[in-house]
């Protein structure tokens, strides 16, 4: 500071000198002599109070961590966008706040308007998802997070007693004992960790660059299982740089219906098991690829009991200039008894590319492919094929919300070719 | 007159020239079993990746308020993200459940030394002319502030 203050006197001199040197009138000459004769008496005033400041400046006592609960000085007004705190920071107070629980809530929503030429679809709004985000440190290394959705139901008011108007369901509900880097324990109902978006990207509209996952992963859907429930052991390493990361899990899978995990309870005796790992390479910052297995019996209604194994590969790379995501699966369905093996294939490639002449606005496109067999017994009448095509825009029209607008092309087996027309405003909060 | 005020602004974004090109240095508790640090593992401490100093202590992030020069030098150089970026990155991580919470605000330097002081585990930057006697100031790659090809500048 008093090295600055030095440079900005001598500077001001300097150019004080320099402009006495042109040619002015008597009068000028002494309004500027009376004017230099001010700036410096202010130097002088201006080196005093810093010297004073930096003599004050002695090494301090450590504060005493019960009077941090208020801020140490009072800081200046912060700038709204740091009052706005959302999970990026918060206020300093919460830094010295060691009571638990201490409860964060947050949230995330998306409204909207889809146009299809599919036959029997009407053109709308459709309200997307209310999701509410809660994470509460219970001690310094037990964590509880949890995600609740409500999302619009299409039969609401029809039936005897009539349907609500939304859906509540506990998304993910986990207990976590944090040992170290290298071992974390959880239990709870999880998104399954077999795919990058299904666990980076949740139920996070705004979070995702698209207005909506790809459809081997979507909510409700059956080709992976999206939710697990059962206990977690995940953990970092840094395997020279490489920084391996992993996760094993044991569970009950899926339940009697494909789509849905055994909250309630495991439908057989045979536990759904998992071991993913992917690596975050020092030298290549923004670069991850991983891999997942997955393995499960399943005794889903109506169709045969079979062993499933789910292996999946994924490529990412993380920043925006450009973004990439890539992920593979191969569902293998093994029918006891018979010998019969199926294996079902997807995956799917984005591409997306924040412009830099308008950060706000990220162009992207998407493909993806899903293909079952139609000798495969457990898949089969889901219609599950789709090659598709999605172009669209992002806008992020604030920092903490964004406009999408989408146009795909779908190609499903035995139905028409589809184009739909999509723009979606999701956000957090 | 107009000369004058040309040139008094000359000089004052040369003197913002030279105050932005000085070094940010990562201070930490005295607690904090570490003196030095690659770039590499302190970019996985400012990310929330590295938790833990050791099992038992762990890491609390503490980040300059939006629109201080050591946090533009900080998010330039070690997340490489704009200030939505960096948003969106802890929201993210918050609600992929990676940690309870992003890291906490401070509002001035003196704020960021005195909680470093006072909370085990505690780690920041602030400008490197501005670190009183007394905190422990970490080595990246084996340079100091001070030290030439220092990589947070």
């Amino acid at each position: 500071m008093h090295r600055l203050t030095t440079l900005f006197s001598a500077g001001l001199l300097l150019s004080l000198a320099a402009h006495a040197q042109s040619p002015t009138s008597g009068s000028d000459v002494a309004r500027q002599n009376d004017l230099i004769q001010q700036l410096l008496r202010r130097i002088d005033q201006l080196e005093s109070r810093v010297t004073e400041l930096e003599s004050s400046r002695a090494p301090k006592a450590p504060v005493p961590t019960e009077a941090l609960v208020t801020p140490p000085s009072p800081p200046p007004a912060p700038a709204p966008s740091a009052v706005a705190t959302h999970d990026h920071g918060t206020p300093i107070t919460e830094t010295v706040n060691t009571t638990f629980p201490n409860l964060k809530l947050s949230g995330f929503g998306d409204i909207n308007y889809t146009a299809s030429d599919r036959p029997g679809t009407h053109a709308g709004f459709n309200e997307g998802q209310f999701i509410l985000h809660f994470s509460s440190a219970l001690s310094q290394k037990v964590t509880y997070f949890g995600e609740l959705s409500l999302t619009a139901r299409t039969d609401a008011g029809t039936g005897t007693t009539p349907a609500p108007g939304f859906n509540p369901e506990v998304e993910r509900s986990i207990i976590r004992y944090d040992q170290s880097d290298h071992l974390k324990i959880s239990f709870g109902r999880y998104h399954t960790p077999v795919s990058y978006w299904n666990t980076e990207f949740h139920h996070g509209s705004w979070l995702q660059t698209t207005a909506s996952r790809p459809e081997m992963i979507q909510f409700g859907g059956s080709f992976i299982p999206v939710h697990f429930v059962g206990a977690l052991a995940e953990g970092s390493f840094n395997a020279g740089g490489l920084n391996l990361n992993y996760n094993l899990g044991l569970g009950n899978g899926r339940s009697s219906v494909l789509s849905r995990s055994g909250d309630f309870g495991d439908i057989n005796n045979n536990k759904a098991w998992l071991a993913t790992v992917f690596i975050k390479p020092d030298k290549l910052y923004g670069l991850q690829v991983g891999g997942s297995v997955y393995r499960d019996k399943l005794n889903a209604t109506g169709r045969p009991e079979a062993q499933e194994r789910i292996t999946s590969a994924h490529v990412v790379w993380h920043k925006e200039n450009p973004e990439f995501i890539a992920e593979f699966f191969n569902i293998n369905h093994k029918l006891p008894g018979t010998g019969r093996v199926t294996n079902n294939q997807a995956w799917y490639a984005q591409v997306a590319y924040r412009l830099p002449m308008a950060m706000s606005l990220k162009p992207y496109y998407r493909y993806e492919y899903i293909h079952t067999p139609r000798a495969d017994a457990i898949f089969s009448g889901l219609n599950l094929g789709l090659s598709s095509s999605t172009l669209g825009m992002r806008w992020d029209f604030s920092s903490y919300a964004a406009f999408k607008l989408e146009y795909r092309y779908q190609e499903r087996p035995g139905l028409p070719n589809t184009n739909v027309a999509w723009a979606q405003t999701s956000f957090t909060f | 007159m107009r000369t004058l005020t040309v040139k008094l602004i000359a000089l004052l974004l040369l003197i913002a020239g030279l105050a932005s090109a000085a070094p940010v240095a990562i201070i930490v508790s005295n607690d904090v079993p570490v003196d030095d640090l690659s770039f590499a593992e302190v970019r996985k401490v400012f990310l929330g990746e590295r938790q833990f100093w050791n099992p038992k202590l762990r890491v609390v992030l503490l980040m300059r308020a939006p629109v201080a020069p050591e946090r533009d030098v900080v998010l330039r150089s070690i997340y490489q993200m704009s200030e939505a970026q960096f948003r969106q990155y802890w929201i993210s991580k918050v609600f992929r459940a990676d940690v309870s919470a992003g890291p906490k605000i401070v509002y001035s330097t003196e704020m960021a030394n005195d909680l470093v002081t006072a909370i085990p585990g505690a780690i920041a930057f602030v400008d490197a002319a501005q670190i009183p006697k007394g905190l422990k100031v970490l080595k990246i790659d084996g340079k100091l502030p001070g030290d030439k090809s220092y990589p947070l500048r």
